[in-house]
């Protein structure tokens, strides 16, 4: 493929973003538009001041023309946020869980439409700082805990993930490449043959040309 | 086993293991540095990890089991390195013993199974890792450390993407 390797098993943050865009907000129009059938999305029928959920590109098409104002997401709020946080903070082996696009939608919202916010955007901005740092720390401390099977991920958004998939799963090939020695020599021992291990090494191989 | 294509699977076939022939072989001399000679019983040649596999898996004859050349285990699987890497596996010199050392390993491993030498490094990797990851996503923190330049050929490759990614994370988050 012409794609350069790092891109090919992986999304660039600009490109989770766009994914992110795709999330239904709710909006508060000021005018009304007859309903859209595009090929992905259903857009209803606008009437002023009724509220309807819209994908967030819509929505920020609309707000730059002025004729919505988004109603902010229910976590986006300092004292939600702050709540989250404070999880965070009292079981330091999990992650809370927070939206699939929270830190894409907050930065988006934040930019486009900061004036629809509840809370000063500053205040916003902060917390979320703190919420990302803090994950962040935790999931490299997980790191240490990488083994060749299994990860788990529970409550770690699409952002995050990504972030960390180069790494961890070139370690995880890796380790089970590693581990695999052993199991072929004695599936070679018991057999007296070990074509099996060999074909199965070769699918991994393939596999480990996507990371 | 490996990748056809990958030219540090072929470095990593390449890596040298101590020798030892079992039996006297008409014109192989130039491997100690005599052509045109024979190479004698009992001489210890370092020979490439792919040349010493199938000389001493061949069997000579059937009954006696001997093969061609006895391998020593090779300086990278001692029990002198696996100590060193037990002990603190940050600060031993990977990219000398080998730079290709996983790949050596893996190849080392399969060939004579050995759990403890697998299990010493796949811990050396989770810890290596964890520290290249530490150095990747932390620009300021010395790039001209010396563990940086302990890395062997995977883990660079490791360094690089990890820090790329991150790069691109900061440069998201920062327009």
């Amino acid at each position: 493929m012409v794609l350069p390797k790092q891109l090919q098993g992986n999304l660039m943050p600009s490109e989770v973003n766009f994914l992110g865009e795709n999330e239904l907000v709710t909006i508060l129009p000021r005018y009304s538009m007859k309903k859209m059938q595009l090929i992905g999305t259903k857009i209803p029928a606008l009437r002023a001041m009724r509220r309807e959920q819209v994908p967030l590109w819509v929505a920020l098409i609309l707000k730059s023309q002025d004729k919505c104002s988004i109603v902010p997401p229910k976590w986006l709020n300092v004292v939600y946020l702050k709540d989250k946080y404070d999880e965070e903070v009292r079981n330091p082996n999990q992650f809370s869980s927070l939206p699939w696009h929270w830190l894409e939608i907050s930065k988006i919202l934040l930019a486009r439409a900061a004036d629809d916010l509840t809370d000063p955007s500053h205040q916003l901005r902060s917390i979320l700082q703190d919420l990302r740092e803090i994950r962040l720390v935790k999931s490299r401390k997980g790191l240490k805990e990488l083994n060749e099977s299994n990860i788990v991920l529970n409550g770690l958004s699409l952002l995050e993930i990504n972030e960390l998939r180069p790494f961890v799963l070139t370690v995880m090939n890796k380790l089970r490449q590693l581990h695999d020695t052993n199991n072929e020599q004695t599936a070679a021992d018991t057999n007296g043959n070990d074509s099996d291990g060999m074909a199965d090494d070769d699918d991994y191989d393939d596999e480990g040309a996507y990371v | 086993m490996g990748n056809y294509y990958d030219l540090d699977d072929i470095l990593a076939d390449g890596e040298k293991v101590p020798c030892r022939f079992n039996m006297t072989v008409p014109g192989l001399g130039y491997l100690e540095g005599n052509p045109g000679k024979q190479i004698h019983k009992d001489s210890k040649v370092e020979l490439p990890f792919w040349l010493a596999q199938i000389l001493a898996i061949c069997v000579l004859q059937e009954e006696s089991g001997q093969s061609f050349v006895d391998i020593a285990a090779p300086e990278a699987v001692s029990t002198k390195v696996l100590n060193a890497i037990k002990t603190s596996s940050t600060s031993v010199d990977l990219h000398k013993l080998a730079p290709n050392y996983y790949k050596f390993i893996e190849r080392w491993c399969s060939m004579y199974s050995d759990p403890d030498a697998t299990n010493t490094v796949m811990q050396m990797l989770k810890e290596r890792a964890f520290e290249i990851n530490n150095y990747a996503s932390n620009l300021t923190k010395g790039i001209n450390n010396e563990f940086l330049y302990s890395l062997d050929e995977f883990e660079k490759k490791l360094y690089k993407q990890t820090s790329e990614s991150n790069k691109q994370m900061r440069n998201w988050l920062r327009d």
